[in-house]
């Protein structure tokens, strides 16, 4: 089966997570992934060894995970032979992706315009911090970028501490933003026979993350969109979260009467459902503390299995608020390849990996090798794509080029 | 200047804030959109909604189309439309493509090589593949909600799964588009909500396959981190918030200690080895005392001065006036006809020669409907205007 991105050739010039997983969306779809590396030690991303305290175990799936698919090219790029590799290898390529500073590309000679006069058909990508324009250039990790965007201050209730989204959450949109940005340049690229520059900053990403509540904050500039919203004074009760017996549960129902009298029957409650305080759309948004106070009361009586099995009866949209164990025993996850089984080299096993959130029907992406080893790739690359002949490659060696 | 999507046309039978923004962002690199939206429900004179600034998001540099799709006519003019447009997107129920005879097998009689995205709650496959599509449902079952918060609180519904997806699906469509490009061939895509969810949770979902353990299902408290220079919220005197991303301690540990007040040679914490692992603890006590002793102003001027990588916690005001996110149009200024001067959400991706523009603000329903017809159809003028007299478009 051919792949949708058959015959692009791109130079991975990242470390960490966001740009990275750019480069992984597209080699899970097919691009020749060619991830260049620092000779010494490599990608950050290799150096990782625990998470959450916790050891990170036989095999680095930090690294290996977010690498998969590609091949590594271990390149001094501060010497001036190894920038010469580089630009042989920008002329044979589609794309060249970099989430280093913009100072530090200029400082190698591999800016926009050096990389672009060697093959104007490259599609530039960089993801800065904080955007190719202004003054910002202070250092720029998810979770302080997140900080910024104001999403973290308005998660959570009232006094407790900002949220945070997730280990890597807005490197993971960022990422995703410059794979798109990337197709749009390649896919006009294909027309006009010309490249481009384009950026997808973690912070530009991280702002659209937080649209469904930044939007209506830059609007009116209303507080309560801002602010933390305890639970218990959700405006809709009937899509909230509840403690039942055992666990959480999610409810989400609109407020509208017919759902609200399906509720009220799903809870056996006469007195609820004749409660004058709660019989109208309106009544309902009102009273809203007071209505998820009683249903907090009535729906601690029973287990999330008893309370499930009755909204089922009812038609009530809800679930049981999982954990990730749960998730990783879902069969929803596996039976759409949101999850995939795959050799692991290193453990010589089968190891469990997030899998493909975007399925192609045509040209389905695939899960072909799990990361490279440190310059893996760096002969190969060398001597069969940019045609080194062995005495030149054993020259680049003894000047310490490559490994 | 032209634009990257000028040559792609794309039918929208999306009916909801995410996945229209999928849509937007091919509108915004130039696609010609073509919303396709219910008749107003209302009579003239009667809608007063007033501007929906979600609408103005999700809908800007579309055209709108409203057609009765209840009637058989109203479904015939989208089906005459197919052969015009390369990209079909809909997060409709299954059942309800089905009765429209929507479906990416009868489109692809019309245009064999279509593109035919459907965003979906649970993906096309499995027990589930027919739940509705509401990301709280998504999200309650990805597994994060339970450990966002500290322990004791109530699960976090943070809303951001859905903006995921969006992104997914408009990459989806550029992958089919690529590959359509260099063979001639169309294909459907699908994304569904839950994988936008799993998507964003990346590091904790394949921590947890991989190394297990009950850290990753059960909230830890910020004073029980795994590192106490990276990934943690600590409160200055007035009760702001400050958060660290200093993964490589031994890096910024000199500076980051002299900030501080705390010696630098601290033998309790003077490697990573004793910082992220035996006295841990210790060290995240002392730093939760020493920020509490000045104001977050403070600490975020000490901050800056010393290029260290944390910051303070902020709210929607900040990047609403910052002049970083106008200069690179993050967010944009308009001055909205009828209701004034407003701030919106621009445009996450930076393009040297194709760059996002706003070339229309978002439609009013059915603003479009006659030059579409006109336009891509050659209908006449008698004939339009017939179909509205007839309540097939408005």
């Amino acid at each position: 089966m051919s792949a949708a991105l058959e015959g692009i050739r791109v130079i991975d010039l990242t470390v960490w997570f966001q740009g990275p997983v750019a480069a992984q969306h597209l080699a899970d779809f097919g691009a020749e992934v060619i991830k260049v590396e620092r000779p010494q030690g490599g990608d950050q991303g290799r150096g990782v060894r625990s998470i959450k305290a916790l050891p990170v175990g036989d095999w680095n799936q930090y690294f290996l995970v977010i690498n998969r698919n590609k091949q590594s090219v271990a390149l001094d790029l501060k010497k001036p032979a190894g920038r010469e590799v580089m630009y042989r290898l920008v002329e044979k390529s589609d794309v060249f992706l970099s989430n280093m500073g913009v100072e530090l590309l200029e400082s190698w000679d591999l800016g926009y315009e050096k990389l672009s006069s060697i093959n104007p058909r490259l599609v530039y990508a960089t993801n800065t911090g904080y955007g190719r324009f202004g003054a910002v250039t202070k250092p720029s990790f998810d979770m302080t970028v997140q900080a910024l965007t104001g999403i973290m201050a308005r998660l959570g209730e009232p006094g407790q501490p900002p949220i945070y989204l997730g280990m890597g959450s807005g490197d993971a949109y960022g990422g995703l933003m410059s794979a798109l940005g990337i197709l749009l340049a390649l896919y006009h690229r294909n027309r006009t026979g010309r490249g481009q520059m384009i950026d997808a900053s973690l912070y530009g990403a991280q702002l659209f993350l937080a649209a469904s509540t930044l939007q209506k904050y830059l609007a009116g500039g209303q507080a309560e969109h801002a602010k933390q919203q305890s639970r218990k004074a959700a405006p809709n009760p009937l899509r909230n979260t509840y403690a039942t017996k055992d666990r959480w549960v999610f409810l989400c129902l609109e407020n509208t009467d017919a759902d609200w009298s399906r509720l009220c029957r799903s809870l056996d409650d006469q007195k609820l459902a004749a409660d004058p305080r709660f019989d109208s759309v309106i009544k309902r948004r009102q009273h809203a503390s007071e209505l998820i106070e009683w249903l907090d009361r009535v729906l601690a009586q029973r287990s999330a299995a008893e309370w499930l099995t009755r909204w089922r009866a009812e038609g009530i949209t809800a679930s049981r608020i999982n954990n990730l164990a749960e998730l990783a025993d879902d069969p929803q996850t596996w039976e759409n390849d949101y999850f995939l089984g795959t050799y692991c080299e290193e453990v010589q096993r089968q190891v469990k990996v997030r899998g493909l959130p975007i399925g192609l029907s045509k040209t389905p992406g695939a899960v072909n090798s799990l990361g490279p080893e440190l310059g893996q790739h760096t002969e190969i690359v060398l001597t069969e794509l940019l045609g080194y002949t062995w005495e030149q490659v054993d020259e680049l060696k003894t000047q310490g080029v490559i490994p | 200047m032209s634009k990257a999507l000028d040559d792609v046309t794309v039918l929208d039978l999306t009916t909801t804030f995410w996945s229209s923004i999928g849509t937007a962002l091919l509108a915004d690199f130039g696609a010609r959109v073509i919303r396709v939206e219910d008749l107003p429900k209302c009579g003239p004179g009667e809608h007063q909604n007033g501007w929906d600034c979600d609408v103005e998001l999700a809908q800007r540099n579309k055209l709108c189309l409203a057609v009765d799709l209840e009637q058989e006519s109203g479904r015939a003019i989208v089906r005459e439309l197919i052969p015009r447009v390369d990209v079909v997107v809909t997060d409709w129920p299954r059942a309800r493509i089905e009765q429209h005879g929507f479906d990416y097998a009868s489109l692809c009689v019309l245009r064999p090589d279509v593109i035919y995205a459907h965003a979906t709650g649970f993906g096309p496959k499995g027990p589930d593949r027919d739940l509705p599509a509401l990301d709280e449902l998504a999200a309650a079952r990805t597994g994060m909600m339970p450990i966002l918060p500290q322990p004791g609180q109530p699960p976090v519904y943070a809303g951001v799964g859905q903006m995921y997806t969006a992104v997914m699906l408009a990459l989806g469509t550029m992958l089919a588009l690529h590959h359509r490009q260099a063979t001639g061939v169309g294909q459907e895509v699908d994304v569904s909500l839950l994988a936008g969810n799993m998507y964003g949770a990346s590091l904790d979902v394949q921590a947890f396959l991989a190394m297990g353990g009950e850290r990753f299902l059960h909230p830890v408290s910020r004073l029980d981190a795994g590192n106490p220079m990276s990934g943690v919220l600590y409160p200055s005197q007035d009760g702001r918030w400050v958060c660290l991303t200093m993964p490589d301690t031994d890096r910024w540990w000199p500076p980051f200690a002299a900030m501080m007040g705390l010696d630098q040679n601290d033998p309790r914490f003077d490697s990573h080895e004793k910082r992220c692992g035996e006295n841990r603890l210790e060290l995240l006590q002392v730093l939760d005392h020493a920020f509490r002793q000045q104001p977050a102003a403070h600490w975020k001027q000490e901050l800056n001065r010393r290029q260290l990588s944390a910051d303070v916690i902020e709210e929607y005001d900040y990047p609403a006036s910052d002049p970083q996110a106008l200069r690179n149009r993050y967010i944009l200024e308009l001055d909205r006809p009828g209701v004034g001067p407003v701030k919106t959400l621009g445009f996450p991706i930076f393009m040297s020669d194709t760059p996002a523009r706003l070339n229309r603000m978002a439609p009013g329903v059915g603003q479009h409907s006659a030059e579409i017809l006109h336009d891509l159809l050659e209908y006449s003028e008698d004939r339009i205007a017939t179909l509205i007299a007839d309540g097939v478009i408005a």
